[in-house]
């Protein structure tokens, strides 16, 4: 059974690495696309998933990774690796220096003081001119696709992977216990404060590598999209849709999400907005717990399965 | 069964006969821009669409244009960015990689040509882009991007020159300037030209882009009561700030902005209160401009207002020349091939409705800036290369005693 | 002039539109635990009813306030009688998405609507300006921040004095206690749901006399209500006011003193602040 499960994830991995070869153009850059939406979900996962905080800061970290590496690459003329490691270094930074007062709020303020923390973080950064402040920066162009998609493509295998660890090792069932009760877990001895600032430095060491590829591929970056909480909520919803705190929920989330808003904006560009806030208010209402929580369910309730989350969470 | 073929075969016959007496059509040369079209800049993205429309639309009229011989008429792929720059990159993208046009037509404002032509340097497809003046885009030495629009850090070239000539000249001056590319490049560049000019900079201010309160910025312009005000910004900023200092009762002898001015919708929006504005335009609707397909800037004028409503201003016209500057381009280079094309770019050199289109060594056209102010419900020329052409209403009133 | 006093009376004004902003965030989070990111958007959408109102109809803007007004209560009232009450017990981050979704909704159905253009509504006296000493006030934004102050206590007294508002305060306070009183829970949030967006639609008529609008003005305005809202405390229409007080004055010091740049620095950092050290705001109970 498990090596039935190996094999089969082995084979889809290798069939995803061979997209640059047999697939268009096109299909390389929106998979490039998809893989660092679903690496960037599968980061969130950590934190929000299984750790149960719900971060909207993660787009502080992406914007760390991003500016990290264009900062290196631009202004100190060094390659795209050390130009990576400093954007996580200064993630995991973040995340140490910020993560403690952070993670002491509960709720809804956690989630605040992090979208709070993106926006000054936006603000403060388009006043450094270092990092060319409001105008941002332009990265050495480099035309070759398919190896940001194998980039791309491995940063999500190790992140699913850690995800996959996290679950049967003492770390992640510390995440687990916390996000189920918190008090209780300190009681079992559980060191509450430094597992949350684990989880939520290696979440962000994984946004920042998302960040980092993302910057060099496009080659550009400004303080608005680097920050853009628009993609902290798309990372969230994609992790949501597919199943937080599961390892192939935010892969499969992301997945079909892109594909869908994909498919949409070919065909009518404008509306790909519109299509995105619409299934995130139908996702929230009809199946909070994700896609693949659906699929277990659908098979024993069938359509009643909308009608319970509905009546479970409403006044 | 062989009755019904009989019968399918005068259709069968009529089809193929058909086929082969049509002559194979040249295919058409397809231009491809991702141009803001909704979102907050989508006032002035419309002019690019519009202008590169009619500008196509007049080539095909008169023939096409003819590489080698043959005639290709000119077809448009417009996406639409929403604002949103990430966005206008991967439109370029798809534009090169997936719809493989031909050549690329650029975006409005110079943060999104900054970009953009990132795309363009990557795939080596040349796009001549007439909405973005900052002189960064064009200090990176890319090979591929030209532009249209007159430099940014020339922009207040000829105020400085007119402020110099006034009698007094003023005692002061604030610079105001918003943060993005374009904005910083037109201070940057101002910056030296007040120096020489012997002026004294009291202000030298920037302020976040789409700032809305400018109420701050305005009383200290009060309180160092200062003679003249240079605001380098965009159009919203510009009529909130117009708007403001007529609420605070503030009015300096002079202000010039670098938007707004020349656009009819500006003038419209602030009505009176627009009057003494000054502002510059590198094009204004003359008849001494000739062009090879519409005659002339003042036809030209009258074409696009007969056509969309609505007047055109300069980045309209900017619009037109990166048409015509490929459809030359292609003519003497004599091919489609994206480097020949790109080498017939460089060394261009033709007259159009906009003026002289030439492209300097980094790819960015220069033309001189021509002072301009509202004079009641006119748009005045007031200052140019050989200096004053009408007298300007300066100084400006208090606002109570217009 | 005195251009510390100018800038601290801009900076009142400013608060003042700021804090009645932000009074319908802080009413519905308070009270409903709903955090609406979408809040922005409809004080755009109030500044868009008004605009139409003034332009098509003549009416005058802040004479318009109450039809605004209402047709943003009913809006509200339908909405969480019909979407948000279905997820009112979910886990609280629902509210943040599905809010954040209708926001991109709104957004995207304004620009369809209202086109990309930016408008202003500008009643002839809008220019206008009264000296008091060494400063100017602009009339526009002093006839907004008389409104604000008058909607802030209209709305304290509202929900201390009124048999109405307190019943709202009951709910807040205990959802199963406030049942047994017979209080229909479910017409009690869409009401004061329809009341926050009351609010942000007034607000959007004010803000757009003394500012341009168009479809994209929501987030950066859900973001300043959020840090309003934080500083002065959710519990109190006052400390929204103090909030937004507080916050104008503070952005108007920055741009002074350091540069206009570091205006939203400056505000988001004292959020964060705020956050880390006293959660509950400069006027709420300690949590």
């Amino acid at each position: 059974m498990k090596a039935g499960r190996a094999i089969l994830a082995l084979a889809a991995v290798a069939a995803l690495a061979g997209v640059p070869w047999y697939g268009s153009d096109v299909l390389v850059q929106f998979g490039i696309n998809t893989l660092l939406l679903a690496v960037l979900a599968q980061g969130w996962n950590v934190i929000g998933g299984y750790t149960g905080y719900a971060s909207f800061g993660n787009s502080v970290f992406y914007g760390l990774g991003s500016y990290g590496v264009a900062i290196a690459m631009v202004q100190w003329e060094l390659p795209f690796a050390v130009g990576l490691a400093f954007g996580v270094a200064l993630a995991v930074a973040f995340a140490l220096l910020l993560g403690l007062p952070v993670l002491r709020l509960r709720g809804h303020y956690f989630a605040i003081a992090t979208l709070a923390l993106a926006q000054v973080m936006t603000a403060i950064v388009s006043n450094i001119a270092l990092a060319g402040q409001n105008i941002g920066l332009v990265l050495p162009p480099l035309n070759n696709d398919p190896l940001f998609y194998e980039l791309s493509l491995g940063l999500l295998v190790l992140a699913t992977l850690t995800v996959a660890w996290l679950t049967r090792s003492k770390f992640g069932f510390g995440l687990i216990a916390i996000r189920e009760n918190e008090e209780g877990a300190a009681v079992m001895g559980v060191n509450t404060t430094l597992y949350k600032v684990a989880a939520f430095a290696l979440s962000g060491a994984f946004s920042a590598l998302a960040g980092g590829i993302h910057a060099y591929w496009i080659t550009f970056l400004d303080p608005e999209s680097a920050f853009d909480i628009g993609l902290n909520v798309k990372m969230i919803i994609m992790a949501v849709f597919g199943g937080a705190g599961t390892i192939l929920g935010p892969v499969v989330g992301a997945f079909s999400l892109s594909a869908i808003s994909e498919l949409l904006s070919s065909e009518v560009t404008s509306a790909a907005g519109l299509f995105f806030g619409a299934v995130i208010v139908a996702a929230v209402v009809l199946m909070p717990r994700g896609l693949t929580d659906l699929l277990r369910r659908y098979r024993k309730s069938g359509w009643r399965y909308f009608i319970e989350n509905i009546r479970a969470h409403k006044l | 069964m062989s009755r019904r073929l009989l019968h399918a075969l005068p259709a069968l016959a009529l089809v193929l006969s058909a086929g082969a007496a049509a002559a194979p059509a040249a295919p058409d040369v397809v231009l491809g821009a991702s141009i803001q079209l909704t979102g907050p800049v989508a006032n002035t993205g419309r002019y690019y669409r519009d202008a590169y429309q009619i500008a196509v639309d007049r080539i095909n009229a008169a023939g096409g244009v003819k590489i080698g011989g043959t005639a290709h008429r000119l077809a448009l792929k417009i996406y639409d960015n929403q604002s949103d720059v990430n966005l206008s990159v991967r439109q370029y993208t798809q534009l090169v990689t997936q719809d493989k046009v031909n050549l690329l037509l650029g975006p409005f404002a110079s943060n999104f040509a900054l970009a953009d032509s990132a795309v363009s340097e990557k795939y080596k497809v040349p796009m001549v882009q007439g909405g973005g003046a900052s002189d960064q885009i064009f200090s990176r030495k890319f090979k591929y991007i030209f532009g249209t629009l007159a430099p940014a850090s020339n922009y207040f070239g000829s105020t400085v020159e007119m402020l110099k000539a006034l009698k007094p000249p003023p005692a002061s001056v604030a610079l105001l300037y918003a943060d993005d590319s374009f904005d910083v490049s037109v201070a940057q560049g101002t910056r030296p030209l007040l120096k020489a000019a012997g002026l004294r900079v009291a202000m030298d201010e920037r302020y976040s882009t789409n700032a809305t309160d400018f109420n701050s910025l305005l009383s200290q312009i009060k309180s160092k009561r200062i003679d003249a005000v240079l605001v380098a910004g965009h159009e919203t900023e510009i009529l909130n700030f117009v708007r403001q200092a007529k609420s605070l009762a503030v009015a300096p002898n002079m202000y010039s902005f670098t938007v707004g001015v020349p656009s009819e919708d500006f003038r419209k929006a602030l009505g009176a209160d627009a009057d003494y504005a000054f502002g510059m335009t590198a094009w204004l609707p003359s008849a001494a401009l000739k062009d090879r397909w519409f005659g002339d800037a003042e036809q030209f004028a009258q074409a696009y207002q007969a056509k969309y409503g609505y007047e055109p201003d300069y980045h309209a016209a900017s619009g037109v020349a990166d048409v015509e500057a490929l459809v030359q381009a292609m003519e003497s280079a004599g091919s489609l091939d994206p480097q020949k094309v790109r080498d017939a770019l460089a060394k261009t050199r033709f007259d159009s409705l906009y003026g002289p289109i030439a492209f300097n060594a980094h790819g960015q056209i220069d033309l001189p800036q021509v002072v301009i102010q509202i004079q009641g419900d006119k748009l005045a020329e007031v200052y140019g290369a050989k200096g004053f052409i009408t007298r300007p209403k300066y100084p400006m009133p208090a606002w109570n005693a217009r | 002039m005195n251009l510390l006093a100018q800038i601290l009376v801009n900076g009142i004004l400013l608060g003042g539109l700021y804090a009645v902003m932000a009074q319908g965030l802080a009413l519905v989070w308070g009270v409903l635990n709903i955090v609406n990111l979408a809040h922005g958007a409809f004080i755009m959408l109030g500044a868009y009813a008004s605009w139409y109102l003034y332009t098509d109809l003549g009416v005058d803007p802040f004479l318009g306030l109450p039809v605004t007004a209402a047709a943003l209560f009913v809006l509200g009232y339908a909405l969480q009688r019909g979407l948000l009450n279905l997820i009112v017990r979910a886990p609280m981050f629902n509210t943040l998405l599905i809010t954040f979704g209708l926001e991109v909704v709104l957004t995207y159905l304004a620009q369809l609507a209202f086109s990309a253009d930016f408008r202003a509504i500008n009643p002839p006296y809008a220019g206008n300006s009264y000296a008091l000493g060494p400063v100017t006030l602009p009339m526009a934004r002093l006839a907004a921040f008389g409104v604000a102050l008058a909607l802030t206590l209209g709305m304290w007294l509202f929900l201390l004095h009124s048999r109405l508002g307190r019943a709202i305060r009951a709910t807040a306070q205990n959802l199963v206690a406030a049942r047994l009183y017979g209080v229909e829970p479910r017409h009690l949030y869409a009401v004061t749901f329809g009341l926050g967006l009351a609010l942000a639609g007034a607000a959007g008529g004010l803000y757009g006399t003394v500012s341009q609008i168009n479809p994209y003005i929501g987030a950066t305005l859900t973001a300043k209500c959020f840090a309003i809202s934080i500083i002065g405390g959710l519990d109190n229409p006052l400390g929204v006011m103090v909030g937004g007080l507080f916050l104008g004055i503070i952005e108007s010091l920055t741009t002074l003193y350091v540069g206009p740049t570091f205006a939203d620095v400056a505000s988001f950092g004292i959020l964060v602040l705020v956050l880390f050290l006293r959660p509950s705001g400069l006027l709420g109970r300690a949590a």
